[in-house]
């Protein structure tokens, strides 16, 4: 949903840094994007090619690595990934906070991130 | 004993490409200013309230009767989120109550900022209780946290049967969930109990309340489900 926005930021803080060292080119930025973000990652792709044209990022590789969605059980210690609940009444598995295991509501601890990983440039 | 060797330096060569470690996280920096709000409020012995939902939902209906049932017990001040326009701000303000209209522009969502802006235009001596209304979205807001202690999701009937399930994520973040308009079930041919199951089953966690933002049905167990 804020693809364009959040690329933006993105873009500005890679050429912070870029100007920081000096460097004539970027070549590559590695993003991590959680699955509980509302990311989408072709929109990122898209605002991405646009915000970088014209910049020494432009033609850089972006590299995204997504990550899973993980919940943690203070109750009987389970963690990974999420439970889905199959309903013949909805025709998607519908996600829920209860361990898979014990059945206890469990805490979100990883999916919802947005982070540039590393960057390479050209000094 | 031997000299030591001078610290070496590893410095990129030209042309060279050089690999810069960062892990920023850009939607972190809405987090931590939520939980500055957070402890700025708290200082300030203020509990905060977010109420999201779908548009047209009946966030300013509840908010208002919450609003006329609590400000005998509190000293209340509300935050209204819209795009444009303070139409639903002097709704609530009508109730004697100082309220906050938060025009996002074209943003579909509050964040912590806009929040926290908010909160330097308020005289926190007066307050006790801060009802804040997101924008209307069920997607976004989600993903902002704004630094409340408790987050109320509205979603009501005439949104039909399966607004639930189409956005786990949202009723993920809920403490609770008010299924408002609930005299129109019947005509809209909506499952309350079936849209309190979905939920239930997503977030077992979340206390779900049938109310009615017109003539306050349920309004009460709002409030008791937010321990105010």
């Amino acid at each position: 949903m804020h693809e364009f926005s959040v690329t933006s930021q993105i873009v500005r803080s890679v050429l912070e840094e870029a100007e920081k060292r000096k460097a004539k080119k970027v070549t590559e930025v590695h993003l991590v994007i959680g699955k509980l973000t509302f990311l989408g990652l072709e929109q990122v792709r898209f605002a991405y090619e646009a915000l970088t044209k014209g910049t020494i990022m432009e033609g850089s590789r972006l590299l995204i690595d997504e990550q899973e969605g993980v919940v943690k059980c203070n109750h009987c210690g389970y963690e990974g990934g999420f439970k889905y609940e199959d309903d013949p009444m909805y025709h998607v598995p519908v996600p829920t906070l209860k361990c898979p295991q014990c059945g206890s509501v469990v805490n979100i601890v990883a999916g919802k991130e947005c982070t540039i990983k590393s960057i390479k440039m050209m000094i | 004993m031997a000299a030591l060797k001078k610290k070496e330096v590893v410095k990129a060569e030209e042309g060279e490409i050089y690999d810069v470690e960062l892990s920023e996280d850009l939607l972190k920096a809405n987090q931590r200013l939520a939980e500055e709000n957070r402890q700025f409020l708290h200082k300030n012995g203020v509990r905060a309230i977010d109420v999201m939902g779908a548009i047209g939902s009946g966030k300013t209906s509840l908010i208002e009767k919450l609003v006329q049932l609590l400000k005998v017990k509190h000293r209340i001040a509300v935050f209204k989120g819209d795009l444009t326009t303070t139409i639903d701000a002097e709704l609530i303000a009508r109730h004697g109550v100082e309220t906050i209209a938060i025009n996002t522009g074209k943003e579909c969502h509050l964040d912590a900022n806009l929040v926290k802006k908010a909160l330097q235009k308020l005289n926190l001596n007066n307050v006790d209780l801060l009802l804040i209304e997101n924008v209307g979205n069920l997607i976004c807001p989600a993903e902002f946290p704004l630094g409340s202690d408790k987050r109320v999701v509205v979603v009501s009937v005439t949104e039909g049967p399966y607004m639930v399930v189409k956005h786990p994520f949202i009723f993920m973040e809920a403490d609770v969930v008010a299924i408002n308009k609930v005299d129109l079930a019947d005509a809209m041919g909506v499952d309350v109990k079936q849209l309190e199951k979905d939920v239930k089953r997503i977030n077992p966690r979340a206390i779900v309340v049938a109310t009615n933002g017109r003539t306050g049905e349920g309004v009460g167990d709002v409030a008791k489900a937010l321990e105010l």
